[in-house]
């Protein structure tokens, strides 16, 4: 669907509701090939005025797949995440200088591309869950409303179409008219996986969204992403190796805005090509 | 690829370090627990077989104490990459040092009992196959230790020469066997004697392999068609 114009909404198989004991492969194990990609990343220099912190940046994310950037503070890897819905285009000076960044078959770097479009497409979850002061259907429900959806009987199935696969409809489906910051950490940023899929996006980005969260809750959020994988493709920002080898089929180091190594997770945290990624993910880094 | 640069964490150098030293000390003590079960054997030297049988339990205690800096390794540590393969593949190499000194001790044991006979000079047979065995063993710990990976691979190739030593030493002590007379018992001792040189071929080879493997990430066992390739260089030591 080109990102340009409005269009109906997508139609997307129906899946079963997601439970808890459905079978699963450990994504770390995935040798599948890199697939199509729901992301292409072309040569991108990025800047935050005359600070440069992307250089030449070339990866492709490959659809329903999930992939980890990790690196050291400040090495681009959420300016980059960013780049992929146009949330740096809040940021005064903040600019892709060169290359393009194709999603769709369009350059969203590019200013004629409709951010709010884009970001209906390129979901996001942040670190710090930030569910609206409102009811948890309320929540999931504002996104399908803003966009025009007014009949409550799609709204409800929509509401409880996300919440089931955001692993959640079980612990809230008797108490929808609470208000959402009275639930756990954990069950806040479900509350917002599933708002953000409640667009009906068909990438989601994380950035670092267990921080803030238990090792209980991070489980199971990251048990979540591992499922919703087969819908979605996913971006995920973590300073948690561990979660990078649970989570994700491929990984990307990224190191002073530079791509340093991208290939699977298997064979960047069994063998990597490159000494500077073994001395990151290893614990070298000087 | 392995890195030099030191950890972030001093213990965990320490405790790498802690692993590397143990189990080189484990194959010295393995190793001195074949020579002298070997030396007992063949120059009829009963001191030698008791201290290897004694000695015994030192390898074992090496591999108990391996263990537990492993697990503790990976729990305090959660190492990836090479420092992942290097504590897995040590746990490894300290279960087959652990099987070479009990062969060791099998070997001194059936030493003591052919002692307690007149002297069989069908023992002398057995040197070549000790000398052959003793040195895929060192070469396995080396590979191990320098991770070179050619040489580890090396040893799957060398130890069909073994085996086919083996195989004739076999034969010419069976046949001897089936002649019967009183040294029929000799015979079947040192049937026993070359089994368990044999075994600690085929346990130097399993080193090798994991030496591979911690070089390379490259998993050699079972796998025919993947071996690195040999160089002649190495193939003549």
């Amino acid at each position: 669907m080109p990102l340009l114009t409005e269009a109906p909404p997508r139609k997307r198989p129906e899946t079963p509701p997601m439970t808890q004991d459905a079978p699963k492969t450990p994504a770390a194990d995935s040798t599948a090939p890199a697939g199509i990609p729901a992301i292409q990343v072309k040569g991108v220099d990025f800047s935050y005025g005359d600070k440069q912190v992307l250089k030449n940046v070339t990866l492709d994310v490959p659809q329903n797949q999930v992939v980890a950037f990790i690196g050291p503070s400040g090495c681009g890897k959420t300016t980059l995440l960013r780049c992929f819905n146009r949330m740096n285009d809040l940021v005064p000076g903040a600019r892709v200088t060169k290359g393009s960044i194709i999603i769709e078959g369009a350059n969203i770097a590019d200013k004629s591309i409709d951010p709010v479009q884009l970001r209906r497409h390129v979901g996001m979850v942040f670190q710090k869950y930030n569910p609206f002061p409102r009811s948890i259907y309320e929540n999931v429900a504002y996104g399908p409303r803003t966009l025009g959806e007014r009949k409550k009987a799609a709204l409800d199935e929509i509401v409880e179409k996300s919440l089931r696969r955001a692993a959640l409809w079980d612990e809230v489906k008797d108490r929808l008219d609470d208000i959402a910051t009275g639930l756990s950490g954990g069950q806040q940023q479900r509350l917002c996986i599933a708002r953000t899929i409640a667009v009906d996006p068909e990438i989601i980005l994380m950035d670092e969204p267990c921080s803030a969260l238990d090792p209980i809750a991070t489980a199971h959020v990251e048990d979540l992403i591992f499922s919703l994988k087969d819908h979605y493709t996913i971006v995920i920002v973590t300073h948690n190796m561990q979660q990078a080898t649970r989570v994700s089929d491929r990984t990307a180091f990224f190191y002073l805005g530079e791509v340093v190594e991208y290939d699977t997770t298997r064979k960047i945290f069994e063998n990597p090509v490159q000494k500077r990624t073994l001395d990151y993910i290893s614990g070298r880094f000087g | 690829m392995h890195s030099d640069t030191p950890h972030i964490l001093r213990e965990f150098d320490q405790a790498f370090a802690s692993l590397r030293n143990e189990v080189i000390a484990m194959a010295g003590q393995a190793r001195l627990n074949l020579e002298r079960a070997m030396q007992g054997l063949l120059q009829r030297d009963l001191e030698r077989c008791k201290a290897a049988i004694a000695d015994d339990d030192e390898v074992d205690e090496a591999e108990l104490r391996i263990d537990r800096i492993g697990m503790e390794t990976l729990v305090r540590f959660h190492p990836v990459a090479s420092d992942l393969r290097l504590v897995i593949t040590t746990m490894k190499c300290a279960a087959n040092l652990e099987r070479v000194s009990d062969h060791a001790t099998n070997i001194a044991k059936r030493a003591r009992k052919m002692l307690s006979r007149s002297e069989c000079a069908e023992v002398a047979f057995l040197e070549p196959l000790y000398a052959l065995a003793d040195q895929q063993l060192r070469d396995a710990m080396s590979a191990y230790t320098d991770r070179n990976a050619e040489l580890g691979a090396s040893l799957q190739l060398r130890d069909k020469d073994l085996d086919k030593m083996h195989k004739r030493l076999i034969a010419t002590f069976t046949a001897r066997l089936e002649e019967g007379g009183e040294r029929a018992e000799d015979y079947l001792h040192l049937v026993f004697v070359a089994r368990s040189l044999e075994r600690i071929g085929d346990l130097a080879k399993n080193i090798g392999e994991d030496a591979v493997y911690l070089d390379q990430a490259r998993d050699i066992r079972h796998d025919k068609q993947n071996r690195p390739p040999v160089s002649d260089e190495v193939r003549a030591e």
